[in-house]
């Protein structure tokens, strides 16, 4: 909580009987002007305790007696202490004299982390605007962070912060495609060259073999795939297929996850310009629509229970 | 008055609920499925397609979907009207239906040209697609009207449309015509062939419903001026 401009000191109120932990009771010197404010404070013990009614009636002065009154137990002349009395710790709040915050995640609890989260978000979007690729890692290990933003955070949080810029790297980039590397052309015992390829769609998962030159026999599963696919859309992709194999989800999203699987084994075959024409085609990404949550309140994704006037 | 549905809301739903998304970041491009378009050499490109192309080269792509192929059978409106006729997403059947009502297009035609005297056969059209084509193109309505509300009453007003509305507007009247309109017994794709048949000849139920529309929209020309867009 580097906050250099307008420390200010304020009081926070803790009831002395409810105190479970040992409160570091730093006396700051406190400045002439002590800006102060109850933090937090129960209403009905308040309006009980007519002795502590606010700290404007209290000075530092009574504070500390009180202090090591309680701390201490030597005689003192300080007015006995009565069971609902109120202890007064320093420190360090970050508002300004109209009362208002100066960073505008204070309110979060957590100003500097989520501040930093929204940063790296920004950073996100600009780097998808200029399809630029964020480097250097090094810098956002948990020391990292400490070292150069100065945030210490704890272990589920630093998991956060990884997920985000797991995100931010994996954006596409202008001259690499996907994260997609055109394998070489693998050569079997007869010296066919073949290619592999697989796929993935809304759950069907395919993969598939190419054949350089085959008898033209395509088989999914084993089977023919005139059999696997009865209906005519799911079988326009499998016009040079020869092996392919397929599970997960219904027909049509198993043979959209073979098309993309083809389309993926082909590119070893192909040259620059048609990898490229595919791409225009959108033959190369893979789809990201996938079946849309149900929300609670709603009977289902979108729709809504019967609407009952009364 | 009516229940509140604010008190259903849970405290994890958001607040502001988006309605009209997409999966896709809007910095994808839509793809490009026909072939012909890739084979034009760079010197007949017009400036803005060779604006265009430079951006595809460098912006990512949308995935294309399963309906769409670069082959010469894949037609656009022809899957444009299955997905209208589809009811609870069950595509084969529609599917179905409008194969059944090419095949059986195709067939009266090949009857009525067998049985036409010689001079008539090169009039008659045997190609089913062609037909739908036409058929469609001649129950597009070419003004609509809207609902315009001033000085409390509303008024139907002439407005010009769009292009995919008119389509759009076509095939909804072919479809809610072939489905109500027809005796109990007789099925879907003879009542759809029927219909196409007699708007390719600019008869029949669609065509009159078309003109319907064109008469409104001519009476009600004095309000025209209602539109302000």
């Amino acid at each position: 909580m580097a906050a250099s401009c307008g420390k200010t000191v304020g009081y926070f109120l803790w009831k002395f009987g409810n105190c479970c932990f040992n409160f570091n009771t730093n006396l700051l010197s406190p400045t002439p002007q002590v800006l102060s404010r109850q933090l937090c404070v129960s209403a009905v013990l308040h309006r009980k305790n007519l002795a502590a009614a606010g700290p404007e009636k209290f000075s530092e002065e009574f504070g500390k007696r009180h202090l090591t009154a309680v701390m201490s137990n030597e005689g003192c002349t300080t007015p006995a202490i009565g069971v609902n009395q109120y202890i007064y710790i320093y420190i360090a709040v970050q508002w300004g004299a109209d009362r208002r915050p100066f960073h505008f995640l204070f309110y979060t609890g957590k100003q500097s982390y989520y501040s930093l989260m929204h940063d790296t978000f920004t950073k996100a979007l600009a780097v998808e605007k200029h399809q630029d690729r964020l480097r250097g890692k090094d810098l956002f290990t948990q020391d990292g962070l400490l070292l150069f933003f100065h945030v210490v955070c704890v272990s589920r949080q630093y998991a956060r912060f990884i997920q985000l810029m797991e995100r931010l790297l994996s954006l596409p980039n202008c001259s690499v495609e996907e994260d997609f590397q055109v394998q070489p052309l693998q050569y079997d015992q007869h010296g066919v060259a073949y290619s592999t390829g697989d796929g993935r769609r809304k759950t069907a998962t395919g993969t598939v073999l190419l054949r350089d030159t085959g008898s033209g026999s395509i088989s999914i599963n084993g089977t023919n795939y005139v059999h696997y696919f009865p209906v005519l859309q799911d079988r326009i992709f499998m016009l040079h297929l020869t092996a392919g194999h397929s599970h997960g989800g219904g027909h049509s999203s198993q043979a959209g996850a073979l098309r993309l699987a083809i389309s993926r084994a082909m590119l070893s075959f192909l040259s620059e310009g048609q990898v490229e024409t595919m791409r225009q085609a959108g033959l190369l990404t893979p789809g990201p629509r996938i079946k849309e949550r149900k929300k609670p309140g709603q009977e289902g994704a979108r729709r809504k229970f019967t609407w009952k006037k009364r | 008055m009516a229940a509140s549905v604010t008190g259903l809301l849970k405290p994890w739903t958001p607040r502001v609920l988006l309605v009209r998304w997409s999966r896709y970041n809007p910095y994808y491009l839509e793809p490009e499925p026909r072939k012909e378009v890739y084979h034009i050499p760079e010197t007949e490109l017009t400036p803005e397609q060779k604006e265009e192309r430079e951006l595809k080269s460098v912006r990512p792509i949308k995935a294309a979907t399963n309906s769409v192929t670069s082959s010469v059978f894949n037609d656009p409106v022809l899957s444009k009207f299955v997905n209208m006729m589809m009811k609870d997403g069950d595509k084969i059947i529609a599917k179905g239906i409008i194969t059944q009502t090419l095949e059986n297009m195709k067939r009266k035609q090949v009857e009525k040209y067998h049985k036409a005297p010689e001079g008539k056969k090169a009039e008659i059209e045997c190609n089913p697609y062609t037909i739908f084509h036409h058929a469609l193109e001649n129950c597009k309505p070419v003004i609509g009207l809207a609902s315009i509300q001033k000085g409390g009453k509303f008024y139907q007003v002439p407005i010009p449309l769009t292009d995919n509305r008119r389509r759009f507007l076509a095939m909804k009247w072919m479809i809610t015509e072939c489905r109500d309109n027809k005796h109990r017994r007789t099925l879907m794709y003879e009542k759809l062939s029927q219909e196409l048949l007699a708007a390719f000849s600019k008869e029949g139920n669609v065509v009159k419903r078309k003109h319907e529309l064109h008469k409104m929209a001519e009476s009600n020309r004095a309000y025209a001026h209602y539109r302000w867009w």
